[in-house]
Order: C-alpha cells, then sequence, then structure tokens
C-alpha cells in the first residue's frame, strides 16, 4: 500500500511525520520510506542516517552524428523544449540545459543511426538500511539541473522494487507535476499544513491536486496552537479530513535539532501519541 | 538592482522576511516579485485585495489521444513522463503528467490518433500593494514547468526597471534548488539566503549555496528563529567556511505567526518586537547597497 505525505507549502512539517510515521509502522510491518523531495531531501538528516548504494540518475540526450545527418531539421522543428538549434551550415546543435531527454528528435530523425544515446547526470538515488524493518530510499537532484520530475521517477521506480507492506512517500513542497508523480497511486494522502493564512492557501491548492487525482485527503495540522485561523472550511470543500493536530512543543524542536527522532526520543510523549494514533488510522485502511 | 531571497528549506521564514523588506525599502522604489508559484503566498503579506491584472499563461502542452486510438501501446513505451496510462483498455492521457514532448505522438503509427495541444500553465498577476508593485503566479495544479511562470514575472517586473515604475527588484523565491528557483536566480546581483540552525536547514543551505556559485552570484546569510538552537554552530561554522557574510540574526518571537494570522507585514504588524527591530537593521544595511 502506498501512503504519501505532502502539503503544498514547505517547512509545515511533511519530513517530521513521514519519519515518525515509518519508523512506528516498520515496528510491524516492511516499510519504504522514499524520500521524493529531491531537490532538498531531508530524511536521512532526521533519522540520523548516511546515504548509501548510490545510483546515478542518467537522461537521454540526443548526439548528432554529423557524417549521416541529412540537414533536415526535423529534430529541430519537433523539439518541444527549442532545445536543438542550427549551425549555418544547416547541422543540429543540442543546448543540453534545456533538453528533457524526451527522444522526440531521434523518434522523427528519418536516417538510422544519426542521432546516437547519449546521457547526461542529473541526479543520484541512495538506498539505506535504517533498521529491520524499514528501508530509506533518498533522491538528490544535481545542484544545478533544472529538473527534478526524473529523479522523482527514478526514486518511485527503485521504492517499488523493494519488497514491502508500505510504501511511505514523502513529497516536495509546492503543487507541479513533480509532486503529482510522486503522490498519485496511493491510497492514503496525508497534507501537513500549519494553522495560518500561507498554510491554509497551500493546502487548498494541493487538496486541489487530490481532487484531480481522485485521492481523498489526510490533513495534519502540524503546530495547531502557532495561530487560529479556521481551516475547516478549507478542508471541508474538498471533502478532505482533518485526522491529527499536532501541538507546539519542546520535544518536537528538541528531537527535530538533535536528529534523534521524536517517537524514539519521546515515546511516551503527548506528540508520539498523536503519531501512534495516525498509525492506526493507516492500519485501519491496509 | 536585482535581490533573490531564497533558502533550500521551505518555511524558514522567506517570505515574512520578503515582505518586510519590500515595506522597509519602498521609499527607494522596489517592485516584488512572488517566484512561487507552486505555493504562491507573498501577496498574503503585502495585503492585496484584488489582483489590477490577471492574465492566463500557457508555456507548456499536452498530449490527448483520440478515438482514432488502436490501442497498440506505442506511446506508452517511449513516454519518459510515465503519463500513459490504460483504463477499461483505452489509453489515455494522465494530464496532471504530461510536458506535451509530443514523444507519443512521433511513434504513434495513426495519424490524428495523438494530437498535441496548448494547456493552460497557470496565471500571472500583478497588484499595486500598499508598499510596492507586485506580481505574482499560481500554477494550475499538476502542470509542468513553473520555472517557465517564474521567468514570465520577472520579464514583466524588467519592464517596470525600464519604464522607470520601480528601480529594484526583490524575489521571494520558492523552495527547493529546481527550476522556480533557477529562474528566480539567473540574472540576480546578489542572494540574501535565509536559514534556521537546524541540521535540515543546513543541509539545504549548502545546496542553496552551491546553486549561487554555480550561476555566479553573489551569497549573503540571514539566520533566522536565532536561539532556537542555542549550542547549534551549523551556520556560522559553514558561512566562515565559505566566506559567506551574515547580515543579519533574526529571533523568534511571538510577532512572527502574529504577523502571518493578521496577514501584515512584521514591521506593521509589531514594529517594537525584537524580530522586526532586526529586520530594520537589515534593511538599512541592504539599503546601502542600492
Amino acid at each position: 500500500m502506498k501512503v504519501t505525505i505532502t502539503g503544498g507549502k514547505g517547512g509545515t512539517g511533511k519530513s517530521t511525520v513521514a519519519t515518525n510515521i515509518a519508523l512506528l509502522l516498520a515496528e510491524n510491518y516492511r516499510t519504504v520510506l522514499a524520500d521524493a523531495d529531491v531537490e532538498c531531501p531531508n530524511d536521512y538528516i532526521l533519522l540520523n542516517a548516511s546515504l548509501q548504494d548510490e545510483r546515478e540518475v542518467l537522461l537521454f540526450k540526443p548526439r548528432f552524428v554529423y557524417s549521416k545527418c541529412i540537414k533536415c531539421g526535423l529534430c529541430k522543428r519537433n523539439c518541444s523544449e527549442s532545445a536543438i538549434v542550427m549551425f549555418p551550415e544547416g547541422f543540429p546543435f543540442l543546448l543540453p540545459n534545456l533538453c528533457s531527454g524526451c527522444r522526440t528528435c531521434q523518434i522523427v530523425c528519418p536516417v538510422d543511426g544519426a542521432i546516437e544515446d547519449d546521457f547526461r547526470l542529473v541526479g543520484h538515488t541512495y538506498r539505506t538500511e535504517i533498521e529491520k524493518n524499514l528501508v530509506l530510499i533518498t533522491g538528490m537532484l544535481k545542484e544545478g539541473e533544472e529538473r527534478s520530475y526524473p529523479t522523482v521517477v527514478e526514486v518511485r521506480r527503485r521504492a517499488q522494487k523493494e519488497e514491502a507492506d508500505v510504501y511511505l512517500f514523502d513529497t516536495m513542497p509546492g503543487t507541479g507535476n513533480h509532486v503529482a508523480v510522486a503522490v498519485e497511486d496511493s491510497k492514503v494522502v496525508i497534507a501537513v499544513t500549519e494553522p495560518t493564512p500561507l498554510g491554509i492557501h497551500d493546502l487548498e491548492m494541493i487538496l486541489k491536486l487530490l481532487k484531480k487525482l481522485e485521492i481523498k485527503g489526510w490533513v495534519v495540522v502540524n503546530r495547531s496552537d502557532m495561530a487560529s485561523v479556521n481551516h475547516r472550511p478549507v478542508v471541508e470543500r474538498y471533502g478532505a479530513e482533518i485526522i491529527a493536530e499536532i501541538p507546539q512543543s519542546e520535544e518536537v524542536l528538541k528531537s527535530y535539532v538533535k536528529g534523534t527522532p521524536l517517537v524514539r526520543k519521546y515515546p511516551n510523549s503527548e506528540i508520539a501519541g498523536i503519531f501512534r494514533d495516525i498509525v492506526k488510522r493507516i492500519e485501519e485502511v491496509m | 538592482m536585482e535581490i533573490v531571497v531564497a533558502s533550500g528549506k521551505g518555511g524558514v521564514g522567506k517570505s515574512t522576511i520578503t515582505a518586510s523588506l519590500v515595506q522597509l525599502l519602498s521609499h527607494k522604489k522596489v517592485a516584488a516579485v512572488d517566484a512561487d508559484a507552486e505555493a504562491p503566498n507573498l501577496h498574503l503579506l503585502l495585503d492585496v485585495k484584488e489582483w489590477e491584472e490577471e492574465k492566463e499563461f500557457v508555456s507548456a502542452q499536452s498530449a490527448r489521444i483520440t478515438n482514432r486510438c488502436t490501442q497498440c501501446g506505442a506511446c506508452d513505451d517511449v513516454c519518459i513522463y510515465e503519463a500513459i496510462e490504460i483504463k477499461d483498455g483505452i489509453h489515455r492521457i494522465k494530464d496532471y503528467l504530461c510536458e506535451g514532448c509530443g514523444a507519443c505522438r512521433a511513434v504513434c503509427p495513426v495519424k490524428g490518433a495523438i494530437v498535441i495541444e496548448n494547456a493552460l500553465s497557470g496565471w500571472i498577476r500583478v497588484a499595486e500593494t500598499p508598499h510596492a508593485p507586485l506580481v505574482s503566479a499560481e500554477l494550475d495544479v499538476g502542470r509542468p514547468n513553473s520555472g517557465k511562470l517564474v521567468a514570465e514575472e520577472k520579464e514583466i517586473a524588467r519592464g517596470w526597471v525600464k519604464e522607470g515604475k520601480a528601480k529594484h527588484l526583490l524575489v521571494d523565491s520558492a523552495a527547493g534548488i529546481g527550476c522556480q528557483v533557477i529562474a528566480s536566480i539567473s540574472g540576480a546581483d546578489l542572494a540574501i539566503l535565509v536559514s534556521e540552525p537546524t541540521p535540515s536547514s543546513l543541509n539545504d543551505l549548502k545546496r542553496m549555496y552551491h546553486l549561487t556559485r554555480h550561476f555566479g552570484v553573489e551569497a549573503k546569510l540571514i539566520i533566522n528563529k536565532d536561539g532556537i538552537n542555542p549550542s547549534y554552530r551549523g551556520l556560522e561554522n559553514f558561512a566562515e567556511s565559505k566566506g559567506v557574510e551574515i547580515i543579519g540574526r533574526v529571533p523568534y518571537d511571538e510577532a512572527v505567526p502574529g504577523s502571518i494570522t493578521a496577514m501584515k507585514t512584521l514591521i506593521e504588524y509589531a514594529p517594537e518586537s525584537p524580530s522586526a527591530k532586526e529586520i530594520v537593521k537589515i534593511a538599512e544595511y541592504v539599503e546601502g547597497w542600492l
């Protein structure tokens, strides 16, 4: 079963919720935590783990074989990213940073072998065994690379190769297709938000996305006592449900800054109890 | 001058700090750019009651499979976005993933079975706030390439500078280090990086800093929520090792969530709070560069 933690706004506590829930799930189930926040992955830091078993994420790019090229220009005309320009002599030339790796140029090229496969490195994935029942898959976008989507897809592929009962995904902030690709096919999506006008505004955007994907949203209101904005109207409008409210506490902050997950450092605290209740809700739909 | 406020990590205070800087520097004719099209929030703090202009923005296309499809599956084999699904034996495009690259149409053996159509990317909006003109954008959920919306916003704001409507731009970047952030820092004169004293924030700050180096933009650092982790020296050590100047340390106090809830800048909401006073100092310092 796939469960996804997302939220729209950044810094609402997605990774804190994801890592704590992963540890609790792993007490009874084989669990994979997939850190799909490939631009800024932090689950390994919150779990005090190292990144291991590195693999490259490679994206196709065309290599033009000028001895075979007939200068027809079809590759340039069909490139949706305008990543191909023509030299004055009529040969194509690639602007690699614009290339999306879609292969359309190679597909439309009428000459066999005039466009060969080449690849560029856009990111890495890692696999870390956190404990007996918990594997962490991490995606890390290469710095300077614009496209996070291919690395998110690789995280998804690598996570799904694991044998597990629960696949728990932690997404990027935002609402674009690089979030949608991590969210789709989830049985349950938990949107972590905060009770401020900013949190609610971005929550509405992510609930809109879930509606499009026809997935019911569960909402966790983090730092529920930091402000008093009423999120219920938005939650109700999208048919979502608030499943937990997490107040601010010294324990959350301390475990966060010390790099020991709360459910391990303070297993008997009120907040650990709230995380256990969330896990119970997940178990009910398994 | 074009200044971008960025952080890597989300929720560290970019918009709070940017909104206050916009207010404090309004006499220098700044304009504000909300460069987070996937979670735009700056307008909420700059008291925008209604938008003066709103336009639809189309940058990416989207594929559609028509009823001429013979269900051969060639498209599914080439789609790098994994955007093609088969439901009840029928191939369909998941429009929340498709970027309209056209690879599916190129391999499709049946003419007219796949069409590529213009698709809405999102909306670009402009408002005159009490402090400065603002350009903001909103990505339609599940669409690709929010970076192109940001690039368009910057075009508009740079137009204001050319017309003389503004002299300087303050750009509130998105979280992360991807397309939106790259669009935000490309062509900027200076990056103000905001970080909080936690290992996660430091981790993301390092990635963000490398991005500024990659694009040749000078970086300065603001430590926000200073004091929440008193024994932590990670940010200071990093700044020192890279020669990055720390231009302010904003303490965390109750005025910060209060101002966000009241939808005001920190300066309007609680000018005497320690956090607001520190941002005033930072603004005076930044003013020296303008």
